[in-house]
């Protein structure tokens, strides 16, 4: 790793990578719509191998999340940072099996019952435990985590690989797979801790999020530059997108600065890029209905995902709004409240 | 000598001389160490595993053990042994190898699906031993590569991890799975088309050309156990092995030995005669 030399700054980039893409994520807007997944299934994954796949994924937090206990399945970098730690292939069914539905005994048996799932047409999926979540009631608690490839200052996913077929690219950091280098061999998919990157068994490759590329170097729609799709097509425009070292814009400020945005599982020690604004909830209800001063998220489980830091994060952020409340201003409310004008920052380094 | 003693003699002659042409002179290859490679004329029966020419070749047992690579897992590997036969004619080489694996893996259309595979590693450059290691970049390596779901291969390789396909596979695989072992037989023709075009970065000399005289080129072999999740450097493989070439008969070989046969013969027959002769005079 290595500290970027231009000017002042202070931002840890990986060796060899000149800017870093990021994005924050407020979890507090999220209402788990999918547009984001689907967006991202009709540009990348609708068919050829890749129907599994669902390079963006929104699970119900506490859950198994996608693929199933994929928190559960190793990867990443031990607590030095040095060594790979060991890491499982999920099983198919772990990401959803395709379904058997009765179109035997409607075709040729002459049933003429509607078409449907066969009993056992499956007993997990993607979101199988949506909204589920845990506590009890009046106290239950859930909430939505959108998931795409970090693309990680230090990916243990390109580590992995004996025949360098993943790398960082030079100018945005972004974690692409070599179709040309890749020979299948998966040691990227157990690699990665998020789970982040799929085997595409009709390619005998191996595929993963390219955070819209494309779009961002204005391939876009109309030729412009435009954020990743699963950013751009999201309602309540919960994305934002930019650089992590450009030093103006809000995602410099809401994690370096304001410390407010953190990692998922810091302690994989893959570095993700990916930010999240931890989730609030309302405080626990008493039977009566009376509010308490309890936490209904216990903090010990936003820790458990997020690390330590997610503390003076959501401490932060209770400040900075009880100071709006009291008729005070706030950068951080502000950023946090900008508009789609001011959300996506993906220009600043292009050469004048 | 009466008319019928000279027929006989012609005969004998002619059986000799027909004897040295027609059989193989598979003596030479016997006493060779490492894999021999015969000649044969015709490559009936060798095409397939279980084609009966394979029947009367010399098979060679070759230990395996963990390639050591630096991937995960690198010593967990299953196979101990495999087996290599081979045979040239004149445009082709053979290679018939087999292995015990109790599970026949044929797939690797789930995630965690595995398919065996067997390789035969060349030196690119008949001349050179190269690390054993795929190659390194000055002493690269061929790879022919066969794989339970039905794919084969030719590959370059210049170091671990750098295998690449060459653009057009001339490799033809055949492979059979019977009582508990694979049975897979890859040929090439013994000179690379050149007019095949190459990957960038490699030349026509990249890739093994085998030799037509008696010569021993390197060779090494790797299995894979899909059942086992085996992959890429968690194999079994070889050490280097002498694949030696048999020369066919060359022409003016053949013909001093039919040279030497009839005149044997002759002088034979005319010593007798000329005793009998001898004899009956008295
Ligand atoms: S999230 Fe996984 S696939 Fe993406 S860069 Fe990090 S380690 Fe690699
Ligand atoms: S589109 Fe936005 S709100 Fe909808 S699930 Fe995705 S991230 Fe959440």
């Amino acid at each position: 790793m290595s500290s970027h030399t231009d000017s002042s700054q202070t931002v840890d980039l990986a060796e060899g990578v000149n800017h870093q893409v990021a994005m924050v994520m407020d979890l507090n807007k999220c209402i788990g719509c999918q547009t984001c997944t689907i967006a991202c299934k009709t540009n990348w994954t609708d068919s050829g191998g890749r129907e599994y796949m669902y390079w963006n994924n929104v699970e119900t937090k506490p859950g198994a999340g996608y693929p199933r206990d994929w928190e559960e399945l190793g990867g990443g970098w031990d607590d030095e940072g040095e060594e790979r730690t060991p890491g499982e292939l999920p099983e198919q069914e772990d990401y959803g099996a395709p379904w058997d539905f009765n179109h035997e005994q409607i075709m040729y048996e002459g049933s003429d019952e509607p078409l449907r799932p066969m009993d056992d047409a499956a007993d997990w999926a993607p979101n199988w435990d949506e909204d589920e979540g845990a506590g009890e009631y009046p106290n239950s608690y859930y909430f939505y985590l959108p998931r795409i490839c970090n693309h990680c200052t230090h990916p243990s996913c390109v580590e992995a690989c004996p025949r360098s077929a993943l790398y960082k690219r030079e100018e945005d950091g972004i974690v692409l797979v070599d179709q040309d280098r890749c020979r299948g061999y998966r040691y990227c998919v157990e690699g990665c801790p998020y789970k982040k990157v799929y085997y595409n068994a009709m390619k005998k490759k191996s595929e993963k999020c390219i955070f819209c590329y494309p779009r961002i170097e204005g391939e876009g729609p109309e030729g412009e530059v435009r954020g990743p799709a699963c950013a751009e097509d999201c309602p309540p425009q919960l994305r934002m997108v930019g650089y992590l070292d450009d030093e103006q814009g809000p995602i410099h400020k809401l994690v370096n600065e304001y410390e407010v945005a953190v990692r998922l599982h810091p302690e994989f020690r893959t570095e993700p890029n990916v930010y999240y604004i931890p989730p609030f909830a309302p405080p626990k209800h008493t039977q009566d209905g009376e509010s308490t001063d309890e936490e209904r998220i216990p903090r010990e489980y936003l820790e458990e995902l997020f690390g330590p830091k997610v503390n003076d994060a959501l401490d932060t952020i209770n400040r900075e709004r009880q100071r709006v409340r009291n008729g005070g201003e706030s950068e951080l409310m502000e950023l946090l409240n900008s508009d789609r004008s001011e959300k996506y920052r993906l220009e600043v380094f292009d050469e004048a | 000598m009466k008319r019928n003693e000279l027929l006989l003699a012609v005969a004998l002659a002619a059986v000799v001389a027909g004897g040295t042409v027609l059989l193989p002179p598979v003596v030479g290859a016997q006493t060779e160490p490492g894999v021999p490679v015969e000649f044969v004329e015709t490559s009936d029966g060798f095409d397939s595993p279980t084609g009966g020419g394979w029947d009367d070749v010399q098979t060679s047992t070759l230990p395996l053990s963990s390639a050591g690579a630096d991937v995960p897992s690198a010593n967990d590997v299953t196979v101990e042994e495999l087996q290599v036969a081979s045979v040239r004619t004149d445009e082709r080489i053979y290679v018939r190898t087999s292995w015990a694996d109790p599970t026949r893996d044929t797939s690797d259309s789930t995630v965690r699906e595995f398919d065996d595979n067997v390789a035969i590693q060349l030196p690119s450059d008949s001349d050179e031993q190269p690390p054993i290691a795929m190659g390194s970049s000055d002493n690269p390596v061929n790879v022919w590569y066969w794989s339970g779901s039905g794919n084969s291969e030719e590959l370059l390789a210049g170091g671990p991890g750098s295998t690449t396909p060459f653009e057009e596979s001339q490799l033809r695989t055949e492979q059979e799975y019977a009582d508990g072992r694979w049975f897979v037989v890859f040929s090439r023709p013994l000179d690379p088309d050149s007019s095949f075009a190459l990957l960038p970065g490699s030349d026509d000399s990249s890739r093994t050309t085998i030799p037509r005289d008696d010569a021993d080129l390197d060779v090494a072999v790797a299995v894979w156990n899909g059942s086992n999740m085996e992959v890429a450097g968690q194999k079994s493989a070889s050490q280097w092995h002498r694949l030696a070439v048999s020369s066919g008969p060359p022409a003016y070989e053949r013909f001093l030995w039919v040279i030497a046969g009839v005149a044997i013969v002759l002088t034979t027959i005319v010593t007798i005669e000329g005793v009998r002769r001898t004899r009956g005079d008295e």
